[in-house]
């Protein structure tokens, strides 16, 4: 139901930004230049897709391993941070000053390091992500569940773990919403790495394509990241809903 | 009550008259005034823009009547884009954009070309290669920007020479001179006046022999930055366009004369900061060079030829999807 959603709500946002496009064009009596008529982009489409879709695969797996390098980081960040001991403050404020750095100016420094192959565009995936997972993580991990942390702290039962586990579980719809959106980050993220310096995915093919003026192309590479990314958050979203169902089963 | 109606009325008629006095094709007001144009270059401030820069700042714009407006380019920037919105009337673009957008339906018009020899070269170097011929190519690693001119350029000279790609190994070059410096690879593309200047004075501080293989040597002419503007300006403003193009042919010459060299630097160093005078000196004098190769052909002029060349290049590759005839968008430059 969630995953039907998202996909028919991106086809209506899609289709209406290239509506608007398609106005202005024979509104303004534009060459397919600016901006490509609906024929051309259909030839485009079925030109590249097998091309840009395998394109979009290989960023979305990049993505997918960044955000989740980017959750468990976010988490180790977040459970260490939700302390009000000089470590948790030490933790939050070292995470915080990493964020104060623009990903493109890090990202040469990065390719020159590590070079352009996977591991950069994994890293400045992971960058980009974790960040507002990591706010939401402090956030729902500092929050005590008084109600039901207060019996076992007076019973002497709690423990850390126990901590993290309630204040997951009364948050996962929180916590769902946020991994849910990070993957845009992560893809986002992705891409960016491509296009500065890498030499697969979705992103390096965008970059050839703006080499050659050619927005038809970049529609369709719109597309595909668009619709991926929209089965892949309502996966998510159908995954959180499973766990948290699960849990309140036991 | 007349007086008070007079008094009120007054704000509106001034402001009628200013938005009347301030609209572009408004006359009243402004005859005397310098007509206004927008001129959107291919790329950034440095030395591939001097003589644009130069026409502007000694005032050859402004003896034509002309105030100019120059917007720096950049790599999203794309000028014939923004001559059919109408944000600028002139601009500077690749012969493969000028060909692409015409093959798309874009009414652009050459009206001068800039380089008369393409500055995107490959630099190599001489200890690891020796290129006599194009075969020589052969087994070597050959950077290439994949998507952009150079690409287009190589596979021509590779087809030229016999040569495939299972022949060579091409390595995608981005904005990271690493590679190069770390000599993975030993022929890389770079802008002649320009981008080479720096990468040189590094291989020279560094003891490294180095040598520029140019396309053009081996009969390869791809054309490189054109001024263009749109046909509706050329129909609907020809004084304007004759104007813009004999002011900035002219200071173009006028940027490119030996005898005015430290008056070109010194215009540079208003816009480009970061250069040391010893590179800009050293990007000047490859500047003229491409420019201004031979004193019998005058700056600006159109090489047809090469424009042809340029097209058939983009048709073998299948960069365009049938001939569009060129040679119809280009216009003779003016007598200046």
């Amino acid at each position: 139901m969630l995953l039907h959603r998202r996909i028919y709500q991106f086809f209506i946002i899609y289709l209406l930004a290239v509506a608007f496009l398609f106005l202005i064009k024979y509104g303004l009596d534009l060459s397919d230049y600016v901006i490509p008529g609906p024929v051309d982009v259909w030839h485009t489409g079925t030109r590249e897709f097998s091309r840009y879709f395998s394109d979009v695969m290989n960023t979305m797996m990049v993505a997918v391993i960044g955000q989740v390098i980017s959750i468990f980081l976010a988490l180790l960040v977040g459970i260490t941070g939700r302390q009000a001991t000089w470590i948790g403050s030490f933790t939050k404020a070292a995470a915080y000053n990493v964020q104060a750095y623009p990903i493109v100016a890090l990202a040469p420094i990065i390719f020159i390091l590590l070079g352009d192959g996977i591991i950069s565009r994994l890293l400045i995936a992971a960058m980009i992500c974790y960040f507002p997972l990591l706010l939401s993580v402090i956030g729902i991990m500092s929050e005590p569940i008084s109600d039901i942390e207060h019996f076992y702290r007076v019973t002497g039962r709690m423990r850390w773990q126990l901590e993290v586990k309630i204040r997951a579980f009364e948050n996962m719809n929180k916590l769902t919403t946020v991994v849910a959106g990070s993957a845009t980050l992560a893809m986002a993220g992705t891409i960016v790495a491509e296009f500065i310096a890498a030499n697969a995915g979705i992103g390096y093919s965008i970059r050839i394509a703006l080499f050659q003026s050619d927005l038809a192309k970049i529609l369709i590479a719109l597309f595909l990241i668009g619709i991926t990314l929209s089965v892949y958050q309502g996966l998510l979203e159908v995954i959180g809903y499973l766990i948290e169902k699960g849990w309140a089963a036991k | 009550m007349k007086k008070i109606q007079m008094q009120k009325a007054f704000p509106v008629i001034l402001l009628t008259i200013m938005l009347i006095v301030s609209f572009p094709g408004s006359r009243i007001g402004t005859a005397e005034a310098a007509e206004k144009v927008s001129y959107r270059l291919k790329w950034l401030f440095n030395m591939s823009v001097a003589g644009d820069i130069y026409a502007d700042v000694h005032q050859f714009f402004a003896r034509q009547g002309l105030k100019v407006t120059i917007k720096e380019g950049g790599p999203e920037r794309d000028a014939i884009r923004e001559l059919e919105l109408g944000r600028a009337q002139f601009g500077v673009a690749s012969a493969d954009q000028v060909i692409r957008a015409v093959s798309k339906g874009a009414t652009v018009v050459v009206i001068a070309q800039l380089f008369q020899v393409n500055p995107l070269q490959w630099m190599y170097r001489t200890d690891r290669m020796k290129i006599e011929r194009l075969g020589d190519l052969k087994g070597h690693t050959l950077g290439v920007t994949f998507g952009g001119n150079d690409e287009a350029i190589l596979k021509t000279l590779l087809a030229k020479a016999n040569l495939t790609e299972n022949d060579v190994t091409l390595f995608s070059v981005r904005y990271d001179y690493t590679p190069f410096f770390k000599k993975k690879v030993n022929f890389w593309p770079v802008y002649r006046n320009t981008q080479a200047v720096f990468l040189g004075q590094k291989l020279r501080q560094a003891g490294e022999d180095f040598a520029f293989f140019n396309p053009a040597d081996h009969g390869v002419r791809f054309v490189a930055n054109s001024v263009v503007t749109s046909k509706t300006m050329l129909e609907k403003r020809p004084d304007t366009v004759r104007k813009f193009t004999v002011a900035l042919l002219r200071g173009w010459q006028a940027a490119m004369d030996q005898a005015n060299a430290q008056k070109t630097i010194k215009t540079l160093q208003q816009y480009d900061r970061d250069s040391t005078l010893e590179t800009l000196q050293e990007q000047l004098d490859i500047t003229r060079r491409l420019i201004h190769p031979k004193a019998s052909i005058p700056v600006g002029e159109i090489d047809v030829a090469a424009w042809k060349q340029t097209e058939k290049i983009m048709l073998d590759q299948r960069q365009i999807p049938g001939p569009v005839n060129v040679e119809r968008y280009l216009k003779a430059i003016p007598e200046y």
